[in-house]
């Protein structure tokens, strides 16, 4: 499954902004985008599935178009890996509660010195 | 001396002057999984102290023949603050709990959706170099940065991983979330800061400990130098020194044996010294 999404993600990437200036794009647009590459054959039903997957994840943004929705990523590929990162660095300072666990935090200048000093050490 | 004074006593000092001497004793990170033993046996020995200096107050008042209406008041004073000790503490637990699990899912569907997956590790395009781990009971991740590949030989990124995967391994998340816990409950007088940022050093420690157990040290420390020399510094927050103590424990390398076992013990009478003097007594007397 999180393949597909992976999938489905990338293709609302490329597919965003092609509709006339209209920002997201239909369903239909996806399936069509994504059946027949690397040999996947996707019914249009499991493609709607994982839209909603992603819409539920807040990764992608649902509209209302008629009777149907249009998708778009809430975040551009480069927007989301930054804010991912940002997690990643941020988690290291923060006081209360540490979700991510870094190799190296922050480091200071009498850091660096001890690193360098203990691998000259063992050269 | 009676029950309650000396297992608040004992409170008192586990909260304050112990985790303080602790966190200045320095070679302690030496010897980094009898420390965090201690560690961990000095806050359970002081919660348990503390709660029950508490109930034993409210039994001594209470199972007086006849308990007069001071002997109620205190009682009651007594049995109130251990009610709040103990629902502080648990509803830390549940609050810290609930929120790690909720920022680990997020960032984890995110990673997975955005990273490439090359040996069980999530590679993510991008130009700051990174390693972390993203700890969780099933669905654990490994994460680091496109630039930090190009950056490392593969020795080091060798240690890296191996590193992240003993975090991962020893549910260094765990022992963290404790002492987080705790100090969430008791920010201020207990010296439960101290103590969450040395754990936090300990933990790394260990890490690294584990991981040159299967590479060279010398990979370790470069990847480090590598990784920690290109991240921005951030203001003055960073003399926080944890890298240099991880230097330190990885230049000397040498085991201490003596020094474990005797801080390993300690870690043991702090718990059951108290509980066979004092606890047992107080337990016995009530029946």
């Amino acid at each position: 499954m999180g393949e597909l999404e992976q999938a489905v993600l990338e293709a609302l990437w490329d597919l965003d902004g092609t509709d006339a200036g209209r920002p997201g794009v239909s369903g239909r647009a996806v399936h069509d985008r994504l059946q027949g590459r690397d040999g996947r054959d996707l019914a249009y039903t499991t493609v709607m599935t994982v839209l909603d997957r992603l819409a539920r994840k807040d990764v992608v943004v649902r509209e209302r178009d008629g009777r149907a929705f249009r998708y778009a990523p809430r975040l551009t590929r480069a927007a989301m890996t930054a804010e991912l990162m940002h997690e990643a660095l941020e988690g290291t300072r923060d006081d209360r509660e540490q979700a991510l666990v870094s190799f190296v935090g922050e480091a200071s200048a009498e850091d660096l010195a001890a690193l360098r000093r203990a691998l000259d050490d063992l050269a | 001396m009676p029950t309650p004074v000396v297992l608040g006593a004992l409170a008192v000092l586990l909260a304050g002057p112990v985790p303080w001497v602790l966190s200045r004793w320095t070679d302690l990170r030496r010897t980094p999984a009898a420390a965090m033993l201690l560690w961990q046996s000095t806050a359970l020995a002081a919660v348990l102290a503390a709660l029950g200096a508490g109930l034993s107050l409210v039994t001594e008042r209470l199972w007086e023949d006849p308990a007069g209406p001071g002997d109620v008041l205190v009682a009651g004073l007594a049995g109130s603050v251990t009610v709040v000790v103990l629902a502080r503490l648990l509803l830390s637990g549940h609050r810290t709990g609930t929120s790690l699990r909720r920022m680990r899912r997020l960032h984890r569907e995110r990673v997975d959706l955005v990273a490439q997956v090359d040996g069980g590790v999530s590679v993510v395009e991008h130009d700051v170099p990174v390693a972390y781990c993203v700890p969780g009971m099933s669905g654990s991740r490994i994460v680091v940065s496109r630039s930090t590949l190009t950056r490392l030989s593969p020795a080091e990124l060798g240690a890296v991983l191996e590193h992240e995967r003993s975090h991962l391994r020893a549910r260094h998340d765990l022992v963290l979330e404790a002492f987080t816990v705790l100090h969430r409950a008791f920010p201020r007088w207990v010296a439960s800061r101290a103590a969450r940022e040395e754990v936090e050093v300990l933990v790394e420690v260990l890490a690294d400990r584990a991981a040159v157990r299967h590479v060279d040290r010398r990979a370790m420390l470069s990847a480090l130098l590598a990784l920690a020399g290109s991240s921005a510094p951030l203001g003055a927050l960073g003399s926080a020194g944890s890298l240099a103590a991880r230097a330190e424990v990885l230049r000397v390398g040498r085991p201490h044996p003596l020094q474990a076992a005797l801080v390993a013990l300690l870690a043991a009478l702090l718990l059951a010294v108290p509980t066979v003097l004092v606890v047992l007594p107080w337990l016995t007397g009530l029946g």
